[in-house]
């Protein structure tokens, strides 16, 4: 029973990381683990791996600091806009989730 | 070395060389009385006091004396060759002068050749010792002290010594002057007394504080002060003498360094590891909080991994170790449980990727993620939307921040023109025209092909929207889909209610907002809860032995007073279907329904025909299909509703089976009723004779109407911020009407693609927006544009401002 709503919930997630990649404008998704080792990338692995790394420093800080300023809060999404695209990460403890997306005005 | 008693017979030598020379020899016997004494030299420097002893006369007693001074320090037990114990006394010992004040104990206490003897030796030491505490006089100066003077003051200081050890010592000046008041009784030495053994006692001194000078005061009709004054006034002269006098000269001096010896010691390694860690303030509020929690008593889940997808990620570190431990303690041979611990660690990393894909977390983030890149596609569009300013993207070749700023600033500035410029438009006359600017569009996979049948606006939220696909007519009947669409995310509705049968009709309640309201084509009722995900409807009239047996055209939630029955305002969700009843659906327990009215046949003839016609007609249904209704926005008691005939009852919930009052005016069925929000006695009805009439509540003849097209007009609505503009939808195209300016044309005209019929309209409630549905399945959002500023538009008196003439009318425009 359990394992139906996962599968459920699997099926779903599936779903929606398959829209996501195909939006306009979108470059890549990547899910990565704790660790650094990418679960779900449309981009190639050194670009993930080059991806995940740095995020995670800096996903490290900002949450740093937003905890500092105050413990009872906690960094949700982080947004990096760029010249060239905008990155989107929304970290989690036992993961990250990128997308790197154009933004088309 | 040992020092042998010859010394002290050295000192008498000395005593008698004092009155040759003076300076040098003096102080040198003296230096090596005082290394006697002390007995903490080290060897050398007593080997030197020999080796100075032989240079009696004429070293240079400039060494020794630095020498000796420096090295006075220790206090070991010295005992000579003798059996003598010869440990010299400690260095510092009060200066004679501090017992100036005193009575000269010391000259009556002399007991003895050896008292005087070391009295005077260690006067000797004392001088030696005392300049070079200084560092001022030279020995010259101490030699000028004759050793009577210095003795005497030994023999004051030995006494103070003896009974009051607290004196410290004092400055030469007070030597000196010490020295000088003294009268040094000579001394002769005979052969005799070189030979004769003489004891020395030594002892030890009580332990003495160095230094403390107290301001000592007499008393001017003491014995001393004559005494005192007169000193005082030497070492005045002294002090004044001193500068540029010979006696007063810097000498340096070089002391001999002992021969270091090196020892070296090799130990192991010392093995240092750095650990850093930093300290922030929310790592101390987890910990602080981990405490808490530790303290409470918290259970191991020992169920499998794979079941816990739902706990939250925090646990998942404690579960981990938790279950491998459990697999370890299986198994009977190693190499059985080494299988199970890697298949189970292989598992665990398996799993913890599937978990975190399957996690709510995970999944909540993509959400939030899919809304985000929307906002990005979409943004101008939502800005647009929710009438934020919008500001164009700057040019990428633009690197320069400056420059940049600039354009901000040019910008911003350029929006501010435009809004003055629509200011002065607006004031004046627009020379744009007013027009609808489509911004995009909700429409997916899902609903493609579909026709839009209903919308309806979230009560709480107001970029909530549900959607209610489903086609009209019998024949062209197909799968049905109600969908929730979210502002924030235009490509994919958040919310699918599929069925086979077509939607007609979809309301959101106002008590429980969550509640979603769904009137399908075959005469049923849905409700969905929309903040659950599951697809199946809280409530569903379809085994409802009430339920309806034609399609549902309109479904609304109503909040009524039930003031029979004292309660609050209940909320009661009414429909109305083409098999002529209009019904009242209660939720006890399931869905309850009651009529509040069944419509029945009415013909356009008068009252008399009416009776006749009751009687001689044989008609198969005397219900009248209904096809729509609309409440009073004041009174909810009272309501129109709208049949297939084309007439129009108004009816009251107090009474089920007559009409109020009947407007007639259209020539097919009534396809929508809406009362003005602002002037309460005004609606607006639609019908399928291309019309679309404006009633006034008393008269029951239409008080205006439009034919634009020879199109059925589907949808009606006025729009919420005027009361003069309102939306009609026909089947090629969407007019914008404002009474205010015009009643024989519309506003603005948007003419549909080929092919696609407009279905529906709806006006956003907190912007200027429209949306319309058409056959396609696409829920097009619009923003009118340079609308005319109403004045005064929600003014309830419409009616009478379109009864005056025109010329009054251009007096209230230009008001």
């Amino acid at each position: 029973m359990v394992n139906c709503l996962s599968d459920l919930f699997q099926a779903e997630v599936e779903e929606t990381l398959k829209r996501i990649q195909s939006h306009k404008g979108v470059i890549g998704t990547m899910v990565v683990n704790a660790e650094g080792i990418p679960i779900r990338t449309t981009l190639d692995n050194s670009m993930t791996v080059q991806y995940a790394g740095l995020l995670h420093q800096l996903t490290m800080k900002a949450r740093s600091t937003v905890r500092d300023i105050d413990p009872q809060n906690d960094l949700t999404f982080l947004r990096i806009r760029s010249k060239k695209h905008e990155i989107m990460v929304a970290p989690d403890k036992e993961y990250l989730l990128i997308v790197i997306q154009n933004p088309c005005e | 070395m040992p020092i042998s008693p010859v010394n002290s017979r050295k000192q008498l030598n000395l005593t008698v060389n004092i009155g040759s020379q003076p300076g040098k020899s003096i102080s040198f016997t003296g230096l090596a009385k005082g290394a006697q004494m002390k007995g903490g030299y080290i060897g050398a420097n007593q080997s030197r006091m020999a080796m100075s002893k032989t240079m009696l006369i004429v070293s240079d007693v400039k060494t020794t004396e630095k020498m000796t001074i420096s090295t006075t320090k220790t206090a070991i037990q010295v005992i000579d060759a003798h059996g003598v114990d010869v440990t010299p006394r400690p260095l510092h010992h009060p200066d004679p002068h501090t017992g100036a004040a005193k009575p000269n104990k010391l000259l009556t206490s002399q007991e003895g050749s050896y008292t005087s003897d070391f009295i005077a030796s260690y006067s000797l030491y004392q001088n030696t010792i005392n300049p070079s505490m200084l560092g001022q006089f030279t020995r010259s100066v101490l030699g000028s002290s004759t050793v009577s003077k210095s003795s005497v003051s030994t023999t004051e200081s030995m006494a103070e010594d003896l009974e009051e050890p607290s004196y410290k010592r004092e400055r030469l000046y007070s030597f000196t002057d010490l020295r000088v008041m003294r009268s040094t009784p000579g001394k002769t030495v005979t052969k005799e007394d070189l030979e004769k053994t003489i004891e020395i006692i030594l002892t030890e001194t009580e332990t003495m504080r160095f230094f403390n000078l107290p301001t000592v005061m007499v008393s001017v009709e003491s014995e001393e002060a004559e005494k005192l004054s007169w000193r005082n006034k030497n070492y005045e002269t002294l002090c004044r003498n001193r500068l540029g006098n010979d006696l007063y000269v810097e000498r340096m001096m070089q002391t001999i360094n002992g021969a270091p010896k090196n020892k070296e010691v090799q130990c192991d390694r010392i093995i240092k590891e750095d650990k850093g860690i930093m300290s922030t303030a929310w790592d101390l509020y987890d910990s602080y909080n981990a405490m808490e929690l530790s303290s409470l008593p918290v259970k191991q889940p020992t169920i499998d991994s794979s079941s816990k997808a739902t706990v939250p990620s925090k646990d998942w570190d404690q579960r981990a170790p938790g279950s491998t431990l459990e697999k370890i303690s299986e198994g009977s041979s190693l190499m059985d449980i080494e299988n199970v611990i890697l298949a189970k660690i292989h598992n665990d990393e398996e799993n913890h990727s599937d978990a975190v894909l399957k996690s709510d977390k995970f999944q909540q983030d993509l959400f939030f993620m899919e809304r985000v890149i929307m906002e990005n596609i979409f943004r101008p569009k939502l800005a647009a939307y929710r009438q934020l300013p919008v500001l164009k993207e700057l040019e990428p070749e633009e690197s320069e921040i400056f420059l940049e700023g600039e354009k901000l600033e040019e910008i911003e500035e350029e929006v501010k023109k435009e809004e003055e410029e629509e200011m002065e438009i607006g004031s004046e006359q627009s020379t744009i025209p007013a027009n609808l600017e489509r911004l995009w569009s909700f429409s997916c996979d899902l609903t493609k092909g579909l026709n839009v049948s209903s919308l309806a606006w979230n009560k709480t939220n107001p970029d909530l929207l549900a959607v209610g696909y489903g086609h009209f007519g019998f024949k062209e009947q197909k799968r049905g889909l109600a969908c929730c669409w979210s502002i924030k995310n235009p490509m994919w509705p958040e919310r699918t209610y599929q069925s086979p049968y077509g939607v007609t009709a979809v309301d959101f309640s106002i008590g429980a907002p969550n509640l979603l309201a769904v009137g399908y084509h075959n005469g049923t009722i849905a409700i969905y809860n929309v903040q659950s995900n599951s697809n199946v409807p809280v409530l569903d009239s379809s085994e409802s032995p009430q339920k309806h047996l034609g399609p549902v055209w309109q479904l609304q939630w109503i909040e009524q007073d039930r003031g029979t029955t004292g309660d609050d305002k209940r909320e009661i969700l009414v429909s109305i279907s083409t098999d002529g009843r209009i019904s009242k659906w209660v939720i006890r327990k399931g869905l309850d329904c009651h009529d509040l009215m069944r419509l029945r046949r009415t013909t356009s003839s008068t009252s008399k025909r009416v009776e006749k016609e009751k009687k001689g007609e044989a008609l198969i249904s005397r219900q009248a299909p209904g096809m729509c209704f609309a409440f009073h926005p004041k009174d909810t008691n009272i309501y129109l509703a709208g049949t297939e005939e084309g007439h129009i009852h108004k009816c009251s919930c107090s009474y089920n089976e007559q009409y109020l009052d009947t407007y007639r005016g259209h020539k097919g069925p009534v396809y929508k009723i809406a009362w003005n929000p602002f002037c309460h006695d005004v609606f607006l009805s639609c019908s399928a004779d291309w019309g679309v009439i404006i009633w006034q509540h008393e008269n029951l003849k239409p008080f205006l109407s439009f034919y634009p097209t020879s199109y059925v007009v589907y949808d009606v609505a006025w729009s919420p911020r005027s009361s003069y503009i309102f939306a009609a939808a026909n089947e090629s195209r969407v007019e914008i009407w404002d009474l205010h300016i015009s009643t024989l044309d519309p506003l603005i005209v948007n003419v549909a693609n080929p092919g696609i019929k407009f279905t529906t309209v709806l006006f956003a409630k907190q912007t200027d927006c429209l949306l319309v549905g058409d056959s396609d399945g696409q829920v097009a959002v619009y923003e009118l544009r340079n609308m005319p500023t109403g004045l005064e538009s929600s003014r309830g008196d419409v009616i009478e401002n379109l009864l005056q003439p025109k010329s009054s009318q251009s007096i209230t425009h230009h008001q």
